[in-house]
């Protein structure tokens, strides 16, 4: 992929256009699906994802249960629509990558979650990616958030989660690479990147997870900016959330 | 037999039976207040998925919604060394006769396993009966005519390889096989395919322009001219004829059918082209039909108050005993779930009420040309 600094350098755009401290279109839904306890639907770009929350239910007998018995559960179950990608691929219930998602937000969320109040139940999470062009994990924990509002369970604050990365790769020693903002597919199979989640607008991170190598020194200047991306996110979730609210006190559902 | 939902009923058998009691009627009398033929409101999409072929959405009233997603890939065909004679005869016919629309025919062959379908219900998993019975019920409309699989013939060397993948994004409320096979149909409908630049038996060359693709079901002015299979669940109870049953409505069910339609083309000659097809000129045949195992057998029988110590009747020794006295019991207004299988007759009241002109698959079909197809 030729997002090297030959490309960038020159006008500092980015292949899809936007600078290094830009967010993709990022809209959502909030209660699409009738039947469940809460769901949502948000788009980053051109990564959709559906989540749909049932529960605080009956904790389910033996095998899923989490050995708490003064708190909820949050089980978490990710599905990768065969179609999502480029290439057709089906993936299986016990893709690695997949599952280290799933306990990611799921540990996520069970500190964030007053789970306390629902001894002995579960909450259960399912996402389904329809189509992913990178920011994948932050895409779930954002549609989490805002399914788990629609289920009315209580919690601290949002989490919000975006991706920064940065302009040049481990190995090409190059002073100055720029941080980047909430990385595309293309720019995830070149760059090195991280997934960062915040508490709501404060600074305090509840997920961060990196799977490429970088030279230390760029690690605070990435994470500066995913912070601080993070906080774009809110703003737009919580416009979500308030629209969702008005409509219902004017009483027009929807 | 394909498998019921298993989703538990929670009815008592007093709910049970006023539900079937009530269905019974003439005419029944839905717990929704519709009426025997009358569908449920749904919404749907088409070409939601930029990154498919063809995509479809489709939420029913109940709040069960389900995504389809189409994807085709370029494979080469394996050979196949019994038409090859067949196609010997045929290439000099072919050879001068290269119009398009007349291609069907031509030596064009589909085989079945150009096609791949899955369904994914969330909290099963895909070797589960209930998602393999389902992939197999809809394959099994799609390819009953055989025509569909020439659609995706390329040429004698290549063919497309077409990924249907069926999400059922909430629980299976009631039986969701109407509701994956709708949204298929429109996703079929909404698949379009790159047009291609080669000719002939040539390594394919598509031409790179979206906007020239070709429909998988051609169209003529905004309009399918022959459409992808419907099924239709139909249920009966006594002698009443139901459609679109609900949960509640098929926990009582005595006999249940999935009924698989299509629609084949009008005869495509130069004059009939032109002729607006109105409605009652469809020509519907019937593809397959399943009966699904009701799941109102699962459920306990009422204790009518002879066989009842509470209310003065006398109880059985054992328990064997019980139930054997309790099946020879019929008393209106207590539940007893059905025994036996279906009538002929009534198996054949059924379908020809699903096909007959302006019946309901009319409707459905009716229903489905509303959708705007992208």
């Amino acid at each position: 992929m030729p997002l090297d600094t030959s490309s960038y350098s020159l006008a500092l755009l980015r292949l899809d256009g936007r600078r290094w401290n830009e967010l993709r279109r990022l809209t959502a839904q909030i209660s699409t699906q009738a039947s469940a306890d809460g769901s949502s639907y948000l788009e980053m770009g051109n990564t959709k994802v559906i989540c749909t929350v049932s529960g605080p239910s009956e904790q389910k007998a033996a095998g899923s249960d989490r050995g708490e018995r003064d708190k909820a559960g949050v089980r978490v179950e990710i599905s990768v629509a065969g179609f999502s990608g480029v290439e057709r691929k089906r993936r299986g219930r016990n893709d690695k990558r997949i599952n280290e998602m799933a306990t990611t937000i799921s540990s996520a969320f069970q500190t964030n979650l007053f789970t306390n109040l629902f001894p002995h139940s579960t909450i259960t999470l399912s996402l389904h990616l329809l189509s992913s062009d990178g920011s994948v994990l932050a895409a779930l924990l954002n549609a989490s958030t805002l399914a788990l509002i629609d289920a009315g369970i209580p919690m601290k604050d949002y989490i919000c989660a975006c991706t920064a990365g940065s302009t040049s790769s481990y190995s090409s020693n190059d002073e100055s690479a720029d941080p980047l903002l909430d990385l595309n597919a293309q720019e995830e199979l070149e760059l090195p990147f991280l997934t960062v989640a915040t508490l709501g607008g404060s600074d305090s991170v509840s997920v961060l997870v990196m799977e490429t190598k970088v030279q230390v020194g760029r690690l605070e200047g990435m994470l500066a900016v995913g912070v601080d991306g993070c906080k774009q996110v809110r703003e737009v979730l919580d416009e979500v959330v308030r629209e969702r609210g008005s409509r219902i006190l004017e009483g027009t559902k929807l | 037999m394909a498998p019921s939902s298993t989703q538990q009923i929670l009815l008592s058998p007093a709910e049970l039976s006023y539900i079937h009691t009530s269905l019974s009627l003439s005419p029944p009398i839905r717990p929704d207040a519709r009426t025997a033929s009358q569908f449920r409101p749904l919404v749907a999409e088409t070409d939601i998925l930029p990154s498919t072929n063809g995509s479809a959405r489709i939420c029913f009233a109940d709040g069960t919604e389900a995504i389809v997603g189409i994807k085709a890939e370029v494979e080469k065909s394996r050979p196949i060394y019994q038409q090859n004679v067949e196609e010997l005869d045929l290439s000099a016919g072919a050879a001068d006769d290269e119009d398009e629309d007349d291609e069907v025919g031509n030596g064009v062959k589909g085989l079945n396993e150009w096609v791949e379908l899955s369904v994914e219900i969330p909290g099963f998993r895909d070797d589960d009966s209930m998602p393999v019975f389902l992939s197999a019920m809809l394959s099994e409309a799609l390819l009953a005519d055989g025509d569909f699989t020439k659609r995706l013939w390329i040429n004698r060397r290549f063919h497309w390889k077409l990924y249907l993948d069926i999400l059922l994004l909430s629980q299976p409320l009631s039986y969701p096989l109407p509701l994956l096979s709708l949204t298929t149909h429109l996703a079929l409908l909404s698949t379009r395919l790159p047009k291609l630049k080669s000719e002939l038996d040539e390594d394919p060359l598509f031409d790179d322009d979206w906007d020239a693709s070709e429909f998988l079901y051609p169209r003529a002015v905004g309009k399918a001219r022959t459409r992808p299979p419907v099924t239709l669940l139909v249920m009966a109870v006594q002698e009443n004829i139901i459609f679109d049953p609900s949960k509640e409505e098929l926990a009582v069910a005595e006999v249940v059918l999935a009924v698989s339609i299509g629609e084949m083309s009008p005869p495509s000659g130069g004059g009939s082209m032109e002729v607006d097809s109105g409605k009652g000129e469809r020509d519907l045949r019937l593809l397959a039909i399943r009966t699904i195992d009701p799941p109102s057998r699962l459920t306990h029988s009422g204790v009518p108050n002879t066989l009842n110590t509470a209310t003065g009747g006398s109880a059985a020794g054992t328990s064997e005993q019980n139930s054997s006295q309790r099946e020879s019991v019929v008393e209106e207004g207590v539940w007893q779930p059905p025994r036996g299988g279906a009538k002929r007759k009534l198996i054949a009241a059924m379908i020809s009420k699903v096909l007959e002109r302006g019946g309901v698959a009319e409707e459905v079909l009716d229903g489905l040309d509303a959708v705007e197809l992208g």
